[in-house]
């Protein structure tokens, strides 16, 4: 959802992407990490890829469509939740995905290990970004 | 709670997206059809050729040197380009996807390294050379077709050079776009 901002259509579209190149890819799997490290890798790799597509719309665009929406319960809270999304649209796509894996809950070093970085540089990366994110949704500058 | 644990519980607590019943069903039909897909492209290319190679022998080309000369640079240049898009698909196609993202963000930027190359050295060729194939052929065209046909022949092509232009230029500004975001 964070690769396309928030648009739940995309994110489906992309998740049978992940699918299909798991499928595609199965004989590949040599278990030199876990099922999950591998799948993980295939996705972020996959929304990577998806830098192709012309119908991943920009980041304002959607963020317009989700403005457009009534807000129901928590204003604020909902707000809160599109700023972010718009923030982490902002972010490099590698931080992008880190930082997703965060959000996801996964521990650091699996994530290093999905991203192919050092436990150190994925700890000091997610600090980074955890502070210019949540600067961003503040602020609305990243 | 600081101020990111409290966007991560947010993060946590938005609605989720409902998982499809025939999930696996719709998988196992995106993939028959990529495979579909796949066969009907080689079926059209297969087609394409057979067509260019019979219609060489129907209007004789072969007899006529220039004629011939230009029908093979036109048709070689139009061949070299089909065959450099199918080889780049491919590549991109083999890309190791189950490898880590950095590696794997390296070996994009390498794939559009290599495209800039291609955008930039083989693209302006190849458009040269067919057009230097259709040059050769306009004397011919000109002796068999009637004036107002050969004017058509002529502004169409023109008309046709340009626009392919501008969708080739489009394409290749596109992906320069993704190689710097890939670099950043």
């Amino acid at each position: 959802m964070g690769y396309v901002n928030g648009n739940d259509a995309l994110a489906k579209d992309l998740t049978q992407e992940v699918f299909v190149k798991v499928w595609e890819n199965l004989a590949s799997f040599r278990e030199e990490a876990s099922i999950a490290t591998w799948i993980y890798r295939i996705t972020v790799n996959t929304c990577l890829l998806q830098l192709r597509k012309k119908k991943y719309l920009r980041g304002n665009e959607i963020f317009e469509k989700l403005t457009e929406t009534p807000e129901e319960s928590n204003p604020s809270k909902e707000n809160q939740l599109k700023k972010m999304y718009q923030c982490i649209n902002k972010l490099p796509k590698n931080s992008r995905g880190v930082i997703l894996l965060e959000l996801e809950g996964l521990p650091q070093k699996e994530i290093a290990e999905i991203m192919g970085l050092s436990h150190e540089a994925v700890r000091v990366r997610i600090h980074r970004i955890k502070n210019s994110l949540t600067q961003c949704v503040k602020n609305d500058s990243i | 709670m600081t101020a990111f644990e409290d966007l991560k519980s947010q993060w946590e607590n938005q609605a989720k997206s409902e998982i499809p019943k025939d999930g696996a069903k719709q998988i196992l039909k995106k993939i028959t059809s990529v495979r579909k897909k796949q066969v009907i492209t080689n079926i059209v290319l297969t087609a394409t050729g057979l067509v260019l190679v019979a219609f060489f022998f129907y209007v004789s080309a072969y007899k006529f040197q220039t004629v011939m000369i230009g029908l093979f640079l036109m048709i070689g240049a139009l061949v070299l380009r089909i065959g450099l898009e199918f080889s780049s698909i491919r590549t991109l196609k083999n890309l190791n996807v189950s490898t880590s993202a950095e590696k794997f963000k390296k070996q994009m930027i390498r794939y559009y390294m290599k495209r800039k190359k291609v955008h930039f050295v083989l693209t302006p060729i190849i458009i040269l050379v067919y057009c230097i194939g259709f040059l050769m052929l306009l004397p011919a065209f000109k002796e068999s077709l009637s004036s107002g046909f050969y004017n058509y022949v002529v502004v169409s092509s023109m008309v046709l050079l340009i626009v392919l232009s501008i969708f080739i230029a489009r394409e290749v500004w596109k992906e320069l776009a993704i190689l710097k975001e890939l670099k950043d």
